[in-house]
């Protein structure tokens, strides 16, 4: 029982307390333990954890394949894969011109070839789904259902034309003239009367020409209908205060989590 | 009391010159100590039987539904802990909740499955999500590879876990933990094959892939308050009204020194709270 709660809990107690309040004490040997040893140290005891991802990993496969499980075909690529990793680590480099160590970054070797042609192109075709996931994500976000996803709608859409070069050739007088548009269209769904409908729209476009017609229709003027001054004001404003309110609420979450389990009242990370 | 002494022999510290203190970390320095002190007061508050209001978070509610509807098709539960190690937060809090879960997957007897990239992760989940078998009283039903390894890579492992979406097709996909590009890989996978989805992440510029693709997503610290709110332990409890707490006091010197700078701006104080304010 001491080894498996209050010697974890005691070593998360004053790891935590050194790291937490080794940053105001003015002393070498604490900074250079906070930033540097115990970092060395997780990373040293990850790298030996490994093996024991690599056995599971290989035990599981290995399995599958003896008792034919469904799929049992793609064990074996997983498998394969896993020993040609290992001889090209570490039985044969394919170049003898390359020492040992730098045969996985230089060319001309089996590690190296692995990397480029087998590895990369995996990767990266996994990365590229992330387009068509975005794609079918975005059209399930951008329905129009209520007001919160049309407002997401059409701040999507703002920052999406005007961060292309096609954004900044449209003139915020057009923009203009489509707010008209959608203005006579709310005023008819809200009355259903065709003449404040038709009064609404004639309205809208007269003001907008008669104010475009004096101002001589420049192109980014007025600029908050201006498409990259919109959607910079969007990124900028609305978007970053609902991002800081967040990183915040992560903050406080954070910190309240890390003085848990500091403290010793969080003890669920060793199963209490 | 104990507060007491200790602000004392801090004071004494500092007036005796506070050797081998940073003095330009002071305001930092304060912040912690008050902030702390807040949370172990109320953690001492709910002990003493004190009882606070829990507003309702929708997705922890959903995690026991998430888990029954499994067990009513029979199929398995998915859980994913993130991407990253154990030196992160994110991936202790969901290693964490993943306990909590596989006390529900035991009580219900529905099938586990726990794919992790890490090596120590899969140690630390195999152990707790032990514990969780054992305090259920079904530790027949635990097994090592419900916690199992597949690679250390991001979009390897982003593959993996797919295919063991496509293949079981799990009826309940948890995501909690620390998460990057493959957040949406997976959420739209799990998407596709008709799952309930429930994401908690701490990670600012994947919560909107989550909100999109999942049915319910715990945002940022309802990530972190999830073990309170699932265990209902009185101390963890007291804990979370710490923090609201901590919330109202932040939202307080935001506006405080709002109007400092303002009244900086306009000359009439010769204060600036922003030099102030920052972290030397």
């Amino acid at each position: 029982m001491l080894w498996k709660r209050q010697i974890p809990i005691l070593i998360a107690t004053v790891v935590g307390l050194l790291t937490l309040f080794g940053w105001f004490i003015d002393n070498p040997g604490i900074e250079s333990f906070v930033n540097d040893d115990a970092t060395q140290w997780f990373d040293i005891l990850a790298s030996f954890a490994i093996f024991l991802g690599a056995l599971n990993l290989m035990k599981l496969q290995g399995r599958k394949v003896l008792k034919q499980h469904s799929g049992w075909q793609y064990s074996l690529f997983a498998i394969g894969g896993f020993i040609f990793a290992i001889v090209a680590g570490f039985i044969y480099k394919g170049n003898d011109a390359v020492a040992w160590g730098v045969h996985v970054t230089s060319k001309g070797t089996l590690f190296k070839w692995m990397f480029d042609f087998i590895f990369t192109p995996l990767s990266a075709t996994m990365f590229a789904l992330l387009a068509f996931f975005v794609a079918s994500a975005s059209y399930r976000a951008f329905r129009v259902r209520n007001l919160e996803a049309t407002l997401l709608l059409v701040s999507g859409m703002i920052i999406m034309v005007g961060r292309v070069p096609l954004g900044s050739s449209i003139s915020s007088w057009f923009i203009m003239y489509l707010l008209v548009l959608v203005g006579s269209v709310a005023a008819n769904i809200k009355f259903q009367d065709k003449i404040i409908t038709f009064g609404v729209l004639l309205g809208g476009v007269v003001i907008v020409t008669i104010w475009g017609s004096l101002a001589g229709w420049p192109v980014d003027q007025p600029s908050i209908f201006y498409l990259p001054m919109l959607q910079d004001w969007i990124y900028n404003n609305p978007n970053v205060a609902g991002a800081r309110a967040i990183m915040i609420g992560i903050g406080l979450g954070i910190f309240a989590t890390s003085i848990r389990y500091i403290l010793g009242v969080e003890k669920s990370y060793i199963g209490e | 009391m104990v507060a007491g002494g200790l602000a004392l022999a801090f004071i004494v510290f500092w007036l005796a010159g506070h050797p081998g203190f940073r003095e330009e970390r002071i305001v930092m320095f304060l912040a912690i100590t008050i902030m702390a002190s807040t949370l172990i007061y109320f953690i001492r508050l709910a002990n003493r039987g004190e009882k606070f209001h829990l507003r309702s978070i929708p997705g922890l509610k959903a995690v026991e539904e998430a888990v029954g509807r499994s067990t009513e098709m029979g199929k398995p539960v998915l859980y994913v802990p993130g991407i990253m190690d154990m030196d992160q937060v994110e991936t202790v809090a969901g290693v964490i909740i993943l306990g909590h879960v596989a006390k529900m997957t035991a009580r219900y007897e529905t099938s586990l499955n726990v794919p992790v990239s890490r090596s120590i992760v899969m140690k630390a989940g195999r152990e707790i999500a032990r514990e969780s078998y054992t305090m259920e009283g079904r530790p027949d039903l635990f097994q090592d590879d419900m916690v199992h390894y597949l690679t250390d890579d991001q979009f390897a492992y982003a593959a993996g876990v797919n295919g063991i979406m496509v293949r079981e097709k799990p009826a309940a996909c948890l995501y909690m933990g620390k998460f990057y590009a493959e957040s949406l890989i997976l959420a739209e996978t799990g998407n596709s094959i008709g799952a309930i989805q429930i994401a908690g992440t701490a990670s600012q510029a994947q919560i909107p892939f989550f909100v999109t693709a999942c049915d319910y997503t715990l945002i940022g610290e309802e990530f972190f308050a999830a073990s309170a709110y699932l265990s209902q332990k009185p101390e963890l409890l007291g804990g979370l009204k710490g923090q609201d707490m901590l919330k109202a006091f932040v939202t307080a010197a935001i506006l405080l020194s709002l109007f400092l700078r303002v009244f900086s701006d306009l000359g009439w104080i010769g204060w600036n709270v922003i030099d102030f304010l920052t972290v030397q």
